[in-house]
């Protein structure tokens, strides 16, 4: 008897002192509401908070990706204190993620339902976590807070079902940049390509081989995904520029439309444009230094990009000399052939929505309301030299530069929002597999947009 | 009342050490209770009882970690389980199963992917890491400099910073690994031939497997018709389907470190009187190598062939840090394992998922119970 209570005082004893090191911080007492809260400034919560002050600490959990340590700093020096003087007891929290691994990281929040209250979404997630976002219309509806009227079409982001699940940070088109020195020393004279049969001839005529190492030495154009020019998003931007919808008016897929086959043949056309056969393609661009179409300090020597069709942070800081010679454009489509062409920037947009499995959807909503202030919606922007969300928060640093400037007149003339698809994830993976052998001239055209018809038609159980 | 996420904390933590005392104890008296049944003394017992009860916490520790996930994924694999439909998971029977084996078409070019890197690379990494051991063996000056340089790959991982050199050195332009085979080229033409003729085999071999995904040879007709590649043709890595395999197989060899490990504790460990012997009888060195180190070798070999089959049909992280970024090449390099976390963590169904890691485990224990009923026709533990 003695030994087995001696083992069990010893078992006791190792679980115990294994588990010390793991018992959590002493809780930071809440910090003591300041006389006059530092809120930002129009901010209502703040002056008329709507829940009661709390009884007990409570940590409102944020998870954010790849932001700039500016946005992160000035998140957790002004907008947490501020929201947290004025409601006594509660923390907020904030944890970095990358969009590297994110899905399965979220994963594993729904899975185990739960995890951070707020987290980080991008534009297609609205119908990728519609079901389990929180409905937030009962807190930031027009009816429950009227600073919602001055978001602009980046709203419609947020939205699942017609409901409110979140807010927009920014609005990250993807526009054509375009070198206009590079073009004019390739004998381009007619600035940015105005159809199909423009790009692959200017593709062409201003792509150039380095002989030395069979490779690109100057690419006449970029899209994302430089290697394979094949990506689905830049597949989109194509097709939405013919006036392309997805969907049939029984929402089947619509990728057995003419112009889903002329976009799949303007990809073939263009990458053997610039990379020759695939049986015979020449080697990608080397790695440089800054964006594509910058000029590296060190060598002086051109990154070799003529123009790129990206967003706004893959082209150089806007104080780069550089932009002396950059055209910013959207993408024309192809008029010549289809009457519905119309020019296209694709709009992406980060968001932050409430899932639906936390426990303080109200002071969620109370954040979100303080972090999307006009002031804060453009001081957040500002750290990324992003366009804000809200119409009323594009002034200042927006309009004071050029490049800026014409990205957000742009944007709100040709903005196409990269949303409302359903099954984005299915849809991305069955497009890269069905373009992937389009860049191996592995299937046709034809056949491309016949497998992703058919496989995207089962995705959906169309 | 609001919940107080640190007094939660404790009070789970208090609950979990309560489990742990009280499960451990549990365990150590039915240990006993059957000590007691065969018969044994009673100290048998009560020794019984103390080894179960202090080997316990990891005991339960193993069923709740690793048996109760396969018991829940072994269930879920027979339901439409989705994490973000906020729906429950309805019961499907063998569907998953059979849309797995006989209607899925990316999870059959998964599995030749996976073939491919198996069939290929893993007899590469192998023959690496056993002329690295070798050559290790040697005694030559700085070895253990050596070492540790062949080993620190595996000790590196596949970290952001190792994803970023390798995206470098595979550059088809600029990367190191291209401007070496131009200069060895340069230094000595007829190079040229061998690496248009490596080229082309390559190529032969990878657009044979997408063959076998897609179930049409089109790209192999088609590489056969365009014959022996220009003399300026450089590897496409990281740039073309025809590539993206092989790239992987060039990370499998580049963390061949442990595999080198144990095939120098190998080498190590055959007499020297045996190729003393030899060399008395007038053997050269590439003799004595065939004749005494390799056959002694082979447990060495079928061990570092069973992790390394197990690892390469398991592979993930090196075509997830390669391709991540550079989506339309991972159709071409999918892997089952990268297959079975698409299907989970992208596409978000779970069940699916399960049936996926179900297959990928039946398939993994057939091959090493084939692996294990063979070795007795080429593995000799004579010395051992």
């Amino acid at each position: 008897m003695r030994t087995k209570l001696f083992v069990l005082l010893m078992l006791v004893s190792i679980v115990l002192s294994a588990c010390g090191g793991a018992q959590p911080a002493e809780p930071a007492a809440p910090e003591a509401p300041a006389e006059e809260p530092a809120a930002p400034a129009e901010e209502p919560a703040a002056e008329e908070p709507a829940e009661e002050p709390a009884a007990e600490a409570v940590t409102l959990k944020i998870y954010l990706l790849d932001y700039t340590p500016d946005t992160i700093a000035w998140l957790n020096e002004e907008i947490n204190p501020a929201f947290e003087a004025a409601h006594p007891g509660v923390t907020v929290e904030i944890t970095e993620g990358s969009w590297s691994g994110w899905d399965t990281t979220f994963s594993g929040f729904f899975a185990a339902g739960e995890g951070p209250d707020i987290i980080n979404l991008g534009s297609e997630m609205n119908t990728l976590y519609g079901e389990s976002l929180a409905d937030m219309d009962a807190y930031l509806g027009e009816g429950a807070w009227d600073e919602i009227s001055n978001f602009g079409p980046a709203l419609e982001n947020a939205k699942y079902q017609g409901k409110l699940r979140g807010l927009p940070i920014f609005t990250a088109p993807r526009y054509v940049f375009c070198r206009t020195d590079k073009m004019e020393a390739a004998g381009w004279s007619t600035g940015t390509p105005q159809n199909f049969g423009e790009w692959v001839d200017f593709a062409g005529q201003a792509t150039t081989i380095d002989d030395a190492t069979n490779s690109l030495s100057q690419q006449a154009l970029v899209p994302v995904d430089a290697g394979s020019m094949a990506d689905w998003q830049w597949w989109l931007l194509v097709y939405y520029s013919l006036g392309g919808e997805l969907y049939k008016a029984d929402g089947s897929p619509n990728f057995d439309s003419a112009e889903a086959l002329a976009t799949t043949q303007f990809m073939l056309d263009m990458r053997q444009a610039t990379y020759g056969s695939a049986l015979d393609a020449v080697g990608a661009l080397p790695a440089g230094q800054g964006s594509v179409i910058d000029v590296n300090d060190e060598t002086g020597v051109d990154n070799g990009a003529v123009c790129l069709a990206h967003s706004g942070w893959a082209a150089p800081p806007f104080d780069r000399p550089i932009w002396e010679s950059v055209s910013i454009d959207p993408f024309y489509g192809d008029p010549d052939n289809f009457p519905n062409s119309k020019p296209v920037v694709l709009a992406f947009n980060d968001w932050l929505a409430v899932a639906d499995y936390s426990s303080n959807k109200e002071l969620a909503a109370e954040w979100l309301k303080v972090a999307f202030s006009k002031e804060a919606n453009h001081k957040w922007n500002e750290t990324m030299g992003l366009i804000p969300s809200r119409n009323d928060a594009q002034y200042g640093y927006v309009t004071e530069s050029p490049q800026l400037q014409r990205e957000a007149e742009l944007a709100a003339e040709y903005g196409v929002g990269f949303a409302g698809i359903e099954e984005a994830a299915k849809l991305s993976t069955i497009m890269q597999d069905a373009l992937g052998k389009l860049i191996t001239e592995e299937l046709s055209p034809e056949e491309v947009v016949a497998k992703i018809q058919s496989e995207y038609s089962d995705a959906l159980g169309k | 009342m609001r919940e107080n996420p640190y007094l939660y904390a404790l009070v789970t933590a208090v609950a979990a050490i309560i489990f742990i005392v009280l499960s451990s104890y549990g365990v150590g008296l039915l240990a006993r209770f059957f000590a007691k049944l065969t018969g044994a003394t009673r100290r048998k017992q009560e020794n019984t009882f103390a080894g179960y009860l202090f080997a316990s916490p990891w005991i339960v520790g193993f069923l709740i970690f690793v048996i109760v996930p396969m018991g829940f994924s072994l269930y879920w694999s027979f339901t439409d389980y989705r994490v973000i439909s906020n729906q429950p998971a309805n019961w499907v029977g063998f569907d998953n199963y059979t849309q797995l084996i006989l209607k899925d078409s990316g999870f059959r070019a998964s599995i030749i992917n996976t073939l491919y890197l198996t069939a290929i690379g893993l007899p590469l990494q192998m023959a690496v890491a056993l002329f690295l051991a070798v050559m290790l063996s040697q005694n030559m000056r700085g070895e253990r400099i050596f070492r540790m340089a062949f080993y620190l790959p595996v000790i590196l991982g596949f970290n952001t910073a190792v994803l970023l050199a390798w995206r470098l050195m595979l550059n088809t332009g600029t990367g190191i690994i291209n401007q070496m085979i131009r200069a060895a080229i340069q230094a000595f033409p007829p190079l040229g031939y061998v690496n248009r003729a490596i080229i082309f085999a390559q190529e032969l071999a990878s657009a044979f497997f997408l063959g076998l995904s897609n179930g049409k040879f089109t790209l192999l007709t088609k590489v056969w018709e365009a014959g022996f590649p220009a003399a300026n043709r450089v590897p496409l890595w990281v740039q073309s389907p025809l590539w993206s395999k092989m790239s992987v197989v060039l990370l499998m060899i580049w963390g061949c470190g442990a595999m080198m490990l144990i095939f120098l504790a190998g080498l190590k460990n055959i007499p020297k009187e045996l190729h003393e012997a030899a060399e008395v009888d007038g053997a050269n060195s590439w003799k004595r190598f065939w004749k005494i180190s390799f056959p002694l070798l082979t447990p060495y070999i079928f061990y570092n062939l069973i992790v390394g089959m197990i690892n390469a049909l398991q592979i993930f992280e090196p075509i997830y840090v390669l391709y991540r970024d550079n989506q339309p090449l991972i159709p071409s390099a999918m892997s089952m394992v990268y297959y079975l976390w698409q299907a989970s963590f992208s596409h978000f169904e779970i069940g699916y998922g399960s049936a996926i890691s179900w297959v990928i485990f039946i398939i993994i224990l057939i091959v090493t119970v084939i692996q294990f009923k063979m070795q007795d026709r080429w593995v000799h533990y004579d010395l051992y």
